[in-house]
């Protein structure tokens, strides 16, 4: 490794600590005039439950939110801020801490792109980081304000997001990272979100693999003029594959997902080849499912028709430290229906048609437990452990909602995603549970409902299901904007909870 | 659907007085914006009158009349935060117009340039300071939430964009004319 490499992943450190943060409380009625033009509206009548369930806004004003987790005394945490999607505009890195009084704080921290997850555990929050060449996995105690750094190796700087750390019956820790290109090869759409920063940034593969030479041609955004150049598998922006060359598979790759003893060590990896394993959970039998996110249909590797799907990683059932040959899932050359990208039905209508990148590829450890439409983008999710609040053993999940027609020229790809779906993994079925009067987000129906759905889980006694809503973003043919303080944690609850 | 319970609602740093500190601040910027804007409107105007090369002028002529449009575009900002943009700002740009052009004839004096070429780059670096601006500008409204600003920026930044690659082209082409054999333009 050469020292610039070595500097790349040394852990710089940030510094965290509480503050104060401006609050004000306010009743539902109050939430028709707000001063933030892009969400005027917070209406939980715009939205849609089964019958017998209540939806009421819990925080509104979030900025850019991704993740939601709550201490055994009702105190809820929300992950916010950062450099996130898109990676502008910058609001600061935080979470956002409600206690059960209503009082209302923050942990802040002086991390660039900041937490993408947060999860409570005995006193102390994991925290996963982007920001630089490396994710981070981070552990804040809440009592002594004790930071330490578990992980830190994790080749990240790119497009995809980390996923977890979750905690399994078995007191180990999950946790994921999804690609850092797009679609396989690092290229100028890409560039222009994360690899401005991370012009070195590449995908690793978590086997050793073979590439077929088969390199993108694109144009360079980072030059004075925008020359073409070529682009392989697995290398940095720029950097052309060769025919039978071998890149070798390391423990830290990305498109993965590991566990490990919840202080980091004994690092196992289960999976790789998830393009972006952003959601996961574990059901109560300790069996382990991931989301991730379909490809997109533009520029020059474009693939249609990808479904969004949820993977059952079957190697979590294996013994702790028993995992040798990690399971691999397809990316970056097997979409979400097993079939290659160059198969006919994922040919594009727009952008170039991919090639393969693979010569001979792992065994595929597929199928999915559930495919989703395309784009739903389907982020965190939790499985209901309640029969006060009902379908029990069912898997409740955020879809972001799409960012066609950016990235997908099809009018059937507009409205999918913007809810929430239970899903049931045995059966590979899903419903909906929360969306819009009218699908799609509020910002573009009209209404006072529900915009992006990033992270829902129940509250510790299970009787409520949180659901947090990202918030605004624009989105044309060529670009999308996102506006802070757009974003609003929801609870819903039966009815006969509610009332007592 | 009734949806409607009483409880109550935290709201984060949308409440009046964090709303009315941040729009103050945002103002401040703006002001900036229209100094960068105002200073580079006023040079690209005597730049233009310096250049005899009938192309090279009439691209510059067109830009100036995008540029006007550019400063009603920043002074609209303010309208979108309910404030006054500072007219001292302005006048303070079209006098940092004139002293960039100081700049630039200095450096022609001392770097062996001769003709409205130093203009010309003074332009490029002035060009970029302002759509730097708008550019931020247009991060303060997506953090604000009001789309308006953000568009308005976005739509200004693009222009500049592009005026930047043909100053620039400019720049680079005639700098040997200008710095090898002397020769105005």
């Amino acid at each position: 490794m050469d020292s610039n490499e070595t500097q790349r992943k040394k852990n710089t450190g940030f510094k965290i600590s509480k503050a104060k943060l401006k609050t004000a409380s306010t009743s539902q009625q109050d939430l028709h005039n707000l001063p933030t033009q892009a969400r005027p509206s917070v209406d939980p009548n715009d939205v849609v439950v089964p019958e017998g369930y209540v939806v009421e806004p819990v925080m509104v004003g979030l900025s850019f939110p991704t993740d939601v987790s709550f201490a055994d005394d009702g105190t809820i945490f929300v992950s916010e801020g950062g450099s996130s999607w898109p990676t502008r505009p910058y609001m600061p890195a935080r979470i956002v801490v409600r206690h059960p009084s209503g009082e209302t704080e923050a942990i802040t921290m002086n991390v660039h792109a900041g937490p993408r997850s947060v999860t409570w555990r005995d006193g102390e929050l994991y925290m996963f980081f982007k920001g630089g060449y490396h994710a981070q996995i981070a552990k804040y105690n809440l009592q002594t304000g004790d930071l330490k750094i578990l992980i830190d190796q994790i080749p990240s700087g790119g497009w995809h997001e980390p996923g977890g750390p979750i905690f399994g019956p078995d007191g180990l820790m999950y946790f994921g990272h999804g690609s850092v290109t797009q679609q396989g090869v690092s290229l100028p759409a890409g560039f222009t979100v994360d690899l401005a920063k991370h012009p070195l940034a590449l995908d690793v593969p978590g086997q050793d693999v073979t590439l077929t030479g088969n390199n993108v041609r694109s144009r360079d955004p980072r030059l004075p003029f925008p020359f073409m150049i070529e682009t392989g598998a697995f290398k940095p922006f720029g950097t052309p594959a060769k025919k039978g060359e071998v890149i070798k598979g390391e423990l830290f790759c990305n498109s993965a997902v590991w566990r490990s003893r919840p202080d980091g060590t004994n690092v196992e990896l289960l999976a790789w080849g998830i393009r972006n394993p952003f959601g996961m959970a574990m059901n109560e039998e300790g069996e382990l499912f991931v989301t991730d996110n379909d490809f997109e249909e533009k520029g020059e590797r474009a693939i249609a028709n990808d479904p969004d799907r949820i993977w059952h990683i079957k190697k979590a059932r294996e013994p702790f430290g028993s995992v040798t040959t990690p399971d691999w899932y397809g990316f970056p050359d097997i979409c979400g229906d097993g079939l290659p990208v160059t198969h006919e039905s994922h040919l594009p209508l727009r952008g170039k048609a991919p090639e393969l990148l693979l010569e001979n590829p792992p065994e595929w450890a597929g199928p999915a437990a559930f495919l989703e439409q395309p784009h739903s983008c389907m982020c965190k999710m939790d499985f209901s452990t309640s029969d006060a609040f009902g379908y029990k053993g069912e898997l409740f999940v955020a879809e972001w909602g799409t960012l066609a027609p950016l990235n997908s020229p099809r009018p059937e790809d507009l409205d999918h995603g913007f809810r929430v779906i239970r899903v049931d993994v045995k059966n590979g079925t899903a419903e909906p549970f929360m969306h819009n009067k009218k699908f799609g987000p509020a910002s573009t129906v009209g209404s006072g409902g529900i915009e992006r759905p990033v992270s829902c889980k129940f509250s510790p006694d299970g009787k409520s299901l949180y659901v947090l809503d990202w918030g605004v973003a624009k989105v044309t043919p060529g670009n999308m904007m996102g506006f802070a303080h757009t974003g609003v944690l929801w609870k819903v609850t039966r009815k006969e909870e509610n009332n007592g | 659907m009734d949806n409607a319970t009483k409880t109550t609602v935290t709201l984060i740093e949308l409440d009046q007085e964090t709303r009315s500190n941040q729009l103050d601040r945002a103002k401040a910027w703006f002001d900036n914006v229209l100094l960068t804007q105002a200073s580079c409107r006023k040079l690209l105007l005597d730049t233009v009158e310096k250049i005899e090369e009938p192309h090279i002028k009439q691209y510059l002529t067109q830009m100036y009349e995008q540029e006007e449009r550019h400063e009603e575009k920043a002074r609209e900002l303010f309208s979108l935060i309910d404030r006054e943009p500072s007219d001292i700002r302005q006048f303070l740009g079209e006098i940092m117009g004139k002293a960039r052009q100081g700049l630039g004839d200095m450096i022609a004096m001392t770097g062996s340039v001769t003709g409205p070429w130093q203009d010309l780059h003074q332009l490029y670096i002035s060009n970029h300071h302002s759509m730097g601006a708008f550019a931020v500008a247009e991060q303060l409204g997506l953090a604000l939430g009001i789309p308006r600003i953000a568009e308005i920026a976005f739509g200004v930044v693009a222009e500049k964009s592009t005026s930047q690659l043909l100053i620039q082209e400019c720049v680079l082409e005639m700098c040997s004319k200008s710095i090898l054999y002397h020769e105005s333009f």
